[in-house]
C-alpha cells in the first residue's frame, strides 16, 4: 500500500515538472490561528492534493492558473485563485460548533475528531454575569453537569457534580487543573462553613473551560479524574495590533426569595397559647401563660403589652447588596512573541449582613518564539481576595438564625444591639466583632516547546500554585457569650503545589488518509501544607484587636502535612480518512496517600468514534451534514481522601499541659484508590447546514472500591474507618440541541438547549448492611444518600397530637397504621437529596446592534430537608418566632390541620420526620442580559474599537413549589440535601460598559 | 531518532530516579499505632491522652453531670435554654438520637478503649513502681466511664481489651448490669492496690477508694461503703474546705478535692459552666435556672451558705447556682464532703459509728456551711442532706434510683429514666438491643 503510494505521489512530481508548475507554500490555521495539521489543499478539478503538517505547513505543486481548495472536517473550505502568489496563508472558520478546538490535558483537540466527552464554555458565556464566583455563570451551560453555590454567601462553597456525584466519603469535587496546573481546592476554612478557594479566579481572564465528563477524557489524570476534569484556560494575546478592553460593571443584589414569618401579635397568640398547652398537657414549664408572659417582657424589654415593637427580623439579617466589577486588559502580539496582561477589581457586598468580598486580580501571560524550534511562555496570575465572613449556619451569631428571634424584641435599643433576645442578637457579633479571611493567591507556570524533528516536540514545564491564607477574628467584650474580656484568633495557613510535567508529541499525517497524534510523558506534584493559629483573651479594651495585646494566649497550634504523586500517561490518538478515529490512553500513578500495598495505580482508556457524514453514502446528503457515533470505556481514580488516611495513628493531646496521645485514626494498609469504570456512547448531529445540531449521550460511571468511611459501634471506641468498600452506580441520559431559528444579517436566534439526566444507586455495601448518618441512609438499590425518616402522618383530629406511620415491615408490607408515640414510628427511604433531571436553556438573539441572553436552569427529582424545621415550624414548641403557616395549629377537637397543638416544651411533631421533608423542583431564570453595541460611527468618533452597554440579571425569576428560601440553597454546617437557617441566592440587577480600543 | 531516545531517557530518569522516595512522606503531627503502644513513654502518653479523653465535654469535662442533674430533677430546676437535648432530657421525653446522649456514650467508650490499651501493653513499662501507677490510673479511669455507662444505660458491652484492628468483627452483645459492677469493683481494687498515696492531679489510690465507696453505697453494700470512706477520710489527707465556696471554682484542685478534671484557659472544657453559668461567667446565660422547690429543701434555714449560694442571671433574669463560675475551674468528680455523707448514711443504716456517729458527722458538714445542726436523722433527712451539699454535681438522679423515690410523676425504675442506646450504636451494632421504652 505505502508502495503504491509512494510511486503514485512520485510520478505525480515527475508530471509536474514537465509541465512547468509552479510550488505554492503557506500555512493554514483555524480561527484563532492555531495551526490546523491535516488540513487538505487540492488543486481544483485535479486529483493533485496534499495535506498541511503538524504546524499546518504545505508545499503543493499547481499549474499556473489554477485554485486551490482549502478544507478541513468541521470547517467551511475555502477556494483560492492562484495568480501570481506563490505563498498562500490560510485561516479556515469553523462551519459550525463541532470544529472548536478542546483542551483535553497535555494538549489540545478538534472537537469534530475528538472521540471522548467533552463540554466547553467560553468567556462570551462567562462574561456579564454579575457573579464574583465564575462557576456561577457556567450553571446550566452544560449537559449532565450540577453547579450550586452552597448558599447565599458571597464566599460559600461550590458543589460541582459532573454525572451525580461518584464518591461516598472520598472527595466529590472535580479535579481543577488552570493552564495545566492543578489547583489547590481545599476548603481553608476554620469556621465551620466552607469556603471556595476558587473564588480567588476572575472571569474575565478566562478564555475557556472545558470539562472532561467521560472517563476516557479524565483518564489522562488517572487517579484524580473520578468527578471530571475542569480545564480553565486563561486568555492569551494575539499576533496584531495591540487591543485594549475595559469593562465596568455595577449590580445590586437583594435576596432571591423570602418567607413570611409571624408578626408580634401572632408570636404573643401562639405562644401564650402554646405555655397554657404545656401547662395542661403536663404540668410544665410550672405555670403556663404567666411563665410566657414573663419570657415576652423580656424579650420585649417590658413592652409587648404596648407592642411598641414588630420587628421583621429576616430584613435585618437579609439586605441589599452590591457586585462591582471593573476589568482591564491589554493583549496583542508581533510574529514572534504574544502578550496579554488584565488586571481587574471586585467588590461584592453580600445579601447577608456582614458578609463582603473584595477582590484583585492581575495576570500577565506571554509567550515567545526564539526560532522555529524554540518556543517558551509564561502565565502568571495573582490574586487578593479579602471576606468579611459571617459565622456557620450551625451558630447562634450567624445573621439569619436572627429569623429566629422574637418579633416583639427591639433590634436595637437606644442604638446598642439588644440583648434579651431569644437567642444571641447576631447584632452584637456584628457590631463587636469581625471575621476576616484574606487570601492570596500565586499561580503560575514557565514552559518551553522544543522541536526535536518536525513531527516531535518536547515540553517541559514547571508550575507554581500558591495559596495563602490568613484570618483574623476578634470578638470585643460586648459579643455574645462573651467572659473574657475579648477573644482573637488569628490562623496562617499556606499551601503549595508545583508540579513538573515533560511530555513529548508526535504529530505525523501518513499520507491523506491517516492522522496519528501520540503524547508520552511524565509528571511529579508534591505539596506542602503549613498550618499556625494563636488564640489569645483578656484584651486591655476593645480598642486591642491583635493578639499581641491578649494577656493571656490560650491556644497556639503549628501542623505541616504534605502529599505527591508521581505519574506516567500517554495517549495515542488516530484517525484514517478523518472518519474512522481512535484513542487510547494509559497513565499509571502513584500517590503518598495510600497504604504502602496499593501505592500504584493504572488507569487505561480507550475510545472511538466514526464520522458518518465522510462516507459516501451520506456525503452530500441535504439533510444531515454531520453524524457521527462515539464510544468511550476508561478506568480513573479519586485519590480524595486524607494525606495518611490508610494509616493507624496516634496524634498529640495536652491534658492540664502535660503530653498525651490519643489514637485519631484506625489502620487499612489495603486503602486504595477509588476505581470508576465508564463507559459513554454519543451521538452527534448537524441536520439542515448545521441548523439543527445536538448530541446524544448514554453514560454508565461505575465506581468500585469506593473510599468509605464505614461507621463502627461507638462502643468500639472509634467511630468510623476508611475502607475501600461498595460500589455505586450513576448513569444517565444526556441530551444537547442547538438550533439556530433564525438567522438573517440583522437578526440572528440560537438556542441551546441541554438535559442531563441521572439515576444513582448504591449497588453495593459491605455486608450489605444499611449504612445510616444521622438522616441519610446508604442502601443497596436506593439512591445515594437518601434521606431515612420517620414518616410524618400529620394531626390527629381529636387531641392534636403529632401522628407517624408505624410503617413496621409485617411481612414485606409496610403497616401504615399511626402512633403518636414518635419512637414507634420505623424510618422508611423517603427521598433523594441529589436531582435527577437538570437542564439549562439559553436563548440568544442579535438584532441589529442589540444583544439578547436569556438562561433557564431547572432542577427535578431532589428533596431537601429542613433540619431547622424543628424549630421554625414547629407548632410553638419554643420561643422561635414560627413560620406563618404555624398559624393552622390544631385547637379544637375536629379541626382537620396537619399542624399540630402548641405545646410548649413538648415536642408534639418536632421530631425528625418527612414533616420536614420538601420537593425541591425549581425552574429558574438564571440569567438575563441585554446588551446594545454602538454603531460604528459612535466607535469612530469616540476612537473605539468596539463599545457596549448592558443590563444583566441573575437569578431574577424562580419557578419553584419549596416552601423554604432557595432550592439551591443548602447548609454549610454537615448535612447532606439538608438546610439550616441556610441563605438564599442574591438577585443581582447590573448595568455594565464595555470598551474596545 | 537518536535524539529522541536521548531525551526520553533523560525524562524517565528524572521521575524514576527518587520516585518512590518521592512517595515516602511521613505525618508530622501523629505517630504509627504500633509506635504508640510499643515504648515505655509513649504508653504514658498514652495514660495522659485517656485523662484528656475523659475530660471532654461529652463526659467528664460536665455534660454527664448535667445530663444526671436534668435527669433527676423536677420541678427544683428549670430548663430555660435552647439547646433541644437537655430539654429533652429535662422533660424524660428523650429521643434516641439525642446528641448529648450520644456523646456521653461515645466519650465513655474512647475513654474505655485508650485505657484497655494501656492494661494491655502495661508490660512495656519496666520499672514496677511506675508500671503499678499506670496500671493503676488507667483502672480507675476505666472503672470511673464504665461506672457512668451502667447507671445511665443498664447493662452495657463489656470490653477490656483494646482494639486496634478495626478490621475485625466488632459486634457485641450487652453484658449484664451485674457483669459490669463485677468489672467496676474488681478494677478499682486493684486500683487502689496499684496505685500510691498521692499522685499530683492524677488520680491516687484514694481517689479509687473513693469512687469505690461510691459505687458499693450505689449497690447498697453499706458496710464496703462504709470502710472505704472511712479509709479516705482518714488517710487520704484531704479535708473540708473552710467555707463551702471554697470547695468550688478552683482553678487547682482544693482540699477538699480528691479528684477532679482539670481545666485550664489552654485545655480541657468546663461543661457545667455552659449551662449553669451567665454569659459573663462564661455559660450561655444561666439556662438550668433554680426553682422555689430548690430553696424549699433549706426549710427554714435561711443561714445555710448553701441556701444563698448563687446569683441572679444579667442576661435572662433566672437565678443560678455559684457552684459554676469560673469558666476554667476544674470539673470536680470526688470530694471529700461526699464521703463524709455516704460514711454517715452507712453507719446510719448500719447503726454503726465508725468515725463519728452519722448524726454528728451531719452537723459536721452543716456547720461548715452555718446551718443549724439537725436533731435527728432519717434516710429523707440525708437524701436532703445530700441534694443540699452535692446538688449539681452529677448525683441526682443515681440518688433516686438508689433510694427508690420519684422523679415528680415517675417512678424511679420507669423506663424513661435510663438512656436510650444511641441510634448510632444500634445501627452499627447488630447485636445491640435498645433499651425497653425507646
Amino acid at each position: 500500500m505505502k508502495k503504491i503510494f509512494l510511486s503514485f505521489s512520485f510520478s505525480i512530481l515527475l508530471l509536474s515538472t514537465l509541465l512547468g508548475q509552479k510550488k505554492i507554500t503557506g500555512v493554514v490555521v483555524d480561527e484563532i490561528g492555531i495551526p490546523l495539521p491535516g488540513a487538505s489543499v487540492v488543486e481544483v478539478g485535479t486529483t493533485n492534493g496534499v495535506s498541511t503538517d503538524f504546524d499546518g505547513n504545505y508545499t503543493i505543486d499547481v499549474g499556473e492558473n489554477s485554485s486551490l481548495e482549502f478544507s478541513f472536517v468541521g470547517y467551511g473550505s475555502i477556494i483560492i485563485l492562484v495568480g501570481e502568489q506563490d505563498k498562500i496563508d490560510v485561516t479556515l472558520n469553523p462551519s459550525n460548533e463541532l470544529a472548536e478546538v478542546v483542551v483535553v490535558g497535555y494538549g489540545s483537540q478538534k472537537k469534530v475528531t475528538l472521540t471522548d466527552n467533552v463540554a466547553r464554555v467560553t468567556s462570551e458565556d462567562l462574561s456579564d454575569v454579575p457573579t464574583p464566583n465564575l462557576f456561577n455563570a457556567i450553571t446550566g451551560r452544560v449537559a449532565g453537569v450540577q453547579i450550586n453555590q452552597t448558599n447565599g454567601k458571597v464566599e460559600a462553597g461550590l458543589n460541582f457534580r459532573i454525572r451525580g456525584q461518584s464518591s461516598i466519603s472520598a472527595g466529590s469535587d472535580p479535579l481543577y487543573v488552570l493552564d495545566g496546573v492543578p489547583l489547590i481546592n481545599d476548603d481553608e476554612s476554620s469556621n465551620g462553613a466552607p469556603t471556595n478557594p476558587l473564588i480567588t479566579l476572575n472571569p474575565s481572564e478566562i478564555e475557556s473551560i472545558d470539562i472532561l465528563k467521560d472517563a476516557s477524557a479524565a483518564s489522562i489524570y488517572g487517579s484524580r479524574g473520578a468527578n471530571g476534569v475542569v480545564i480553565i484556560t486563561t486568555k492569551k494575546g494575539r499576533s496584531g495590533e495591540a487591543s485594549f478592553n475595559i469593562n465596568f460593571s455595577n449590580g445590586f443584589s437583594s435576596p432571591a426569595k423570602t418567607r413570611d414569618w409571624m408578626n408580634a401579635d401572632e408570636y404573643i397568640e401562639i405562644f401564650t397559647e402554646a405555655a397554657e398547652n404545656g401547662l395542661a398537657y403536663g404540668g410544665w414549664p410550672g405555670n403556663g401563660a404567666a411563665y410566657a408572659e414573663a419570657r415576652f417582657d423580656r424579650y420585649s424589654d417590658y413592652t409587648w403589652q404596648e407592642g411598641a415593637y414588630d420587628t421583621d427580623w429576616e430584613k435585618i439579617a437579609l439586605i441589599d447588596g452590591h457586585t462591582r466589577d471593573a476589568d482591564i486588559s491589554m493583549s496583542g502580539g508581533s510574529e514572534k512573541t504574544n502578550y496579554y496582561f488584565s488586571v481587574s477589581y471586585n467588590d461584592t457586598k453580600g445579601i447577608v449582613r456582614g458578609n463582603e468580598l473584595k477582590k484583585i486580580n492581575a495576570r500577565t501571560n506571554i509567550s515567545h518564539n526564539f526560532s522555529d524550534k524554540f518556543s517558551m511562555s509564561m502565565n502568571l496570575g495573582f490574586n487578593r481576595t479579602k471576606i468579611d465572613r459571617i459565622a456557620n449556619d450551625n451558630a447562634f451569631v450567624t445573621p439569619l438564625q436572627a429569623i429566629a428571634q422574637a418579633p416583639i424584641s427591639p433590634a436595637f435599643l437606644d442604638g446598642e444591639p439588644f440583648s434579651n433576645t431569644v437567642y444571641a442578637n447576631f447584632l452584637l457579633e456584628d457590631k463587636y466583632g469581625f471575621f476576616t479571611t484574606i487570601i492570596r493567591r500565586a499561580t503560575g507556570k514557565i514552559s518551553g516547546d522544543y522541536k526535536i524533528i518536525p513531527n516531535l516536540k518536547f515540553t517541559s514545564s514547571f508550575a507554581f500554585d500558591s495559596f495563602a491564607q490568613t484570618e483574623d477574628q476578634f470578638r470585643g467584650s460586648k459579643t455574645p457569650f462573651q467572659s473574657t474580656n475579648g477573644e482573637g484568633t488569628a490562623t496562617n495557613v499556606q499551601t503549595e503545589n508545583y508540579i513538573f510535567s515533560n511530555y513529548f508529541t508526535y504529530d505525523k499525517n501518513f499520507g491523506e488518509d491517516h492522522t496519528f497524534n501520540a503524547v508520552l510523558g511524565t509528571e511529579y506534584n508534591e505539596s506542602n501544607r503549613r498550618f499556625t493559629s494563636v488564640q489569645g483573651e483578656q484584651f486591655p479594651t476593645d480598642d486591642f484587636q491583635t493578639l499581641s495585646s491578649a494577656a493571656e494566649i490560650t491556644s497556639g497550634s503549628g501542623n505541616t502535612t504534605a502529599y505527591s504523586f508521581v505519574s506516567y500517561f500517554s495517549r495515542l490518538t488516530y484517525s484514517f480518512k478523518n472518519r474512522y478515529l481512535l484513542k487510547l490512553g494509559l497513565r499509571y500513578d502513584g500517590s503518598s496517600r495510600f497504604g504502602k500495598n496499593a501505592q500504584y495505580g493504572t488507569f487505561p482508556s480507550f475510545s472511538a468514534g466514526w464520522i458518518l457524514s465522510e462516507e459516501d453514502f451520506l456525503l452530500d446528503n441535504g439533510l444531515i451534514n454531520f453524524l457521527k457515533f462515539r464510544a468511550s470505556w476508561g478506568q480513573v481514580g479519586n485519590a480524595e481522601i486524607g494525606n495518611f488516611a490508610s494509616r493507624g495513628l496516634f496524634g498529640g493531646v495536652s491534658y492540664n499541659q502535660r503530653p498525651g496521645i490519643a489514637p485519631i485514626q484506625a489502620e487499612n494498609a489495603q486503602l486504595s484508590w477509588e476505581s470508576s469504570a465508564q463507559t459513554d456512547i454519543s451521538l452527534q448531529f448537524g441536520i439542515l447546514e448545521n441548523k439543527i445540531s445536538g448530541e446524544i449521550t448514554y453514560y454508565n460511571k461505575d465506581t468500585d472500591n469506593l473510599l468509605f468511611d464505614q461507621p463502627l459501634p461507638l462502643s468500639s471506641g472509634a467511630s468510623s474507618i476508611t475502607k475501600n468498600i461498595g460500589r455505586l452506580k450513576n448513569s444517565g441520559f444526556e441530551f444537547l440541541l442547538d438550533t439556530k431559528n433564525i438567522v438573517k444579517e440583522d437578526f440572528n436566534w440560537k438556542t441551546s438547549l441541554n438535559i442531563g439526566i441521572n439515576t444513582s444507586e448504591v449497588v453495593a455495601l459491605p455486608g450489605g448492611n444499611d449504612v445510616i448518618n444521622s438522616r441519610n441512609i446508604l442502601r443497596e438499590g436506593e439512591p445515594l444518600y437518601s434521606f431515612y425518616l420517620p414518616e410524618y402522618a400529620g394531626v390527629d383530629s381529636q387531641n392534636g397530637d403529632a401522628l407517624y406511620y408505624l410503617n413496621t415491615d409485617e411481612n414485606g408490607t409496610l403497616n401504615k397504621s399511626t402512633t403518636s408515640e414518635y419512637t414507634d414510628a420505623k424510618r422508611i427511604v423517603a427521598g433523594n437529596p441529589l436531582p435527577e433531571f437538570i437542564f439549562g436553556l439559553t436563548n440568544t438573539l442579535n438584532y441589529k446592534n442589540f444583544d439578547f441572553t436569556l438562561i433557564f436552569q431547572g432542577e427535578f427529582g431532589a428533596s431537601i430537608y429542613n433540619s431547622a424545621g424543628r424549630f421554625q415550624s414547629a407548632n410553638g414548641d419554643w420561643f422561635d418566632n414560627q413560620t406563618k403557616d404555624q398559624l393552622n395549629r390544631w385547637q379544637n377537637p375536629g379541626d382537620e390541620t396537619d399542624v399540630p397543638q402548641a405545646r410548649l416544651g413538648w415536642s408534639n411533631g418536632t421530631g425528625h420526620s418527612t414533616r420536614y421533608l420538601e420537593d425541591g423542583d425549581f425552574i429558574r431564570l438564571r440569567n438575563l442580559t441585554i446588551g446594545y453595541n454602538f454603531p460604528e460611527k459612535i466607535n469612530e468618533r469616540l476612537n473605539l474599537k468596539n463599545g457596549r452597554v448592558y443590563l444583566s440579571g441573575f437569578n431574577l425569576l424562580t419557578f419553584t413549589n419549596y416552601s423554604g428560601y432557595d432550592p439551591e440553597s443548602r447548609t454549610d454546617a454537615g448535612g447532606i440535601g439538608q438546610v439550616f437557617y441556610s441563605a438564599p441566592a442574591a438577585r443581582t440587577i447590573s448595568i455594565g460598559l464595555n470598551l474596545g480600543f | 531518532m537518536r535524539k529522541i531516545k536521548e531525551s526520553l531517557k533523560v525524562i524517565f530518569c528524572l521521575a524514576l530516579f527518587s520516585c518512590d522516595q518521592k512517595l515516602d512522606i511521613e505525618p508530622a503531627q501523629s505517630i504509627s499505632v504500633d509506635k504508640a503502644l510499643s515504648e515505655e513513654n509513649t504508653i504514658k502518653n498514652v495514660l495522659i491522652g485517656t485523662y484528656e479523653e475523659a475530660g471532654q465535654s461529652a463526659s467528664f469535662g460536665g455534660r454527664n453531670h448535667v445530663i444526671s442533674d436534668l435527669l433527676g430533677a423536677s420541678d427544683q430546676i428549670s430548663w430555660e435554654g435552647t439547646f433541644l437535648e437537655p430539654r429533652q432530657i429535662f422533660t424524660k421525653n428523650i429521643l434516641v438520637d439525642n446528641s448529648f446522649v450520644e456523646g456521653l456514650w461515645q466519650n465513655s467508650y474512647e475513654v474505655i478503649n485508650q485505657a484497655n490499651l494501656v492494661i494491655d501493653n502495661i508490660t512495656v513499662i519496666n520499672q514496677t513502681n511506675e508500671s503499678n501507677r499506670v496500671e493503676g490510673e488507667a483502672k480507675f479511669l476505666r472503672a470511673l466511664a464504665y461506672f457512668d455507662l451502667v447507671r445511665h444505660f443498664g447493662g452495657v458491652p463489656l470490653r477490656t481489651e483494646g482494639i486496634v484492628d478495626y478490621s475485625s468483627d466488632l459486634n457485641i452483645q450487652r453484658s449484664s448490669e451485674e457483669e459490669i459492677y463485677n468489672q467496676i469493683i474488681s478494677d478499682l481494687n486493684d486500683s487502689y492496690n496499684l496505685l500510691p498515696q498521692s499522685n499530683d492531679f492524677f488520680a491516687d489510690k484514694y481517689a479509687a477508694g473513693a469512687l469505690l465507696a461510691r459505687v458499693y453505697l450505689q449497690r447498697s453494700q453499706y458496710s464496703d461503703a462504709l470502710d472505704a470512706a472511712h479509709d479516705v477520710i482518714v488517710n487520704s489527707g484531704h479535708e473540708l474546705a473552710d467555707t463551702f465556696a471554697g470547695a468550688f471554682n478552683n482553678d487547682v484542685d482544693g482540699v477538699e478535692d480528691i479528684f477532679a478534671f482539670q481545666v485550664t484557659s489552654q485545655g480541657g472544657t468546663n461543661q457545667c459552666i455552659i449551662f449553669y453559668a451567665s454569659q459573663s461567667n462564661g455559660g450561655r446565660q444561666g439556662d438550668i435556672t433554680l426553682q422555689p422547690a430548690y430553696f424549699e429543701l433549706f426549710g427554714d434555714d435561711l443561714n445555710d451558705a448553701r441556701y444563698s449560694f448563687n446569683y441572679v442571671s444579667p442576661d435572662n433574669g433566672g437565678t443560678l447556682t455559684s457552684k459554676f463560675t469560673n469558666q476554667y475551674g476544674n470539673v470536680p468528680v470526688l470530694r471529700i464532703a461526699e464521703m463524709h455523707l455516704i460514711r454517715a448514711e452507712s453507719n446510719f443504716r448500719l447503726s454503726s459509728s465508725k468515725g463519728m456517729t452519722a448524726l454528728s458527722e451531719i452537723n459536721t458538714l452543716r456547720a461548715r456551711s452555718n446551718a443549724k445542726p439537725l436533731s435527728e436523722l432519717n434516710i429523707d433527712v440525708i437524701f436532703n442532706e445530700r441534694q443540699l451539699e452535692l446538688a449539681f454535681e452529677g448525683h441526682l438522679i443515681h440518688d433516686h434510683k438508689r433510694l427508690g423515690k420519684n422523679v415528680g410523676s415517675l417512678e424511679s425504675n420507669d423506663p424513661k429514666l435510663l438512656l436510650p442506646i444511641p441510634q448510632s450504636e444500634m445501627d452499627s451494632n447488630s447485636e445491640m438491643v435498645q433499651n425497653p421504652g425507646y
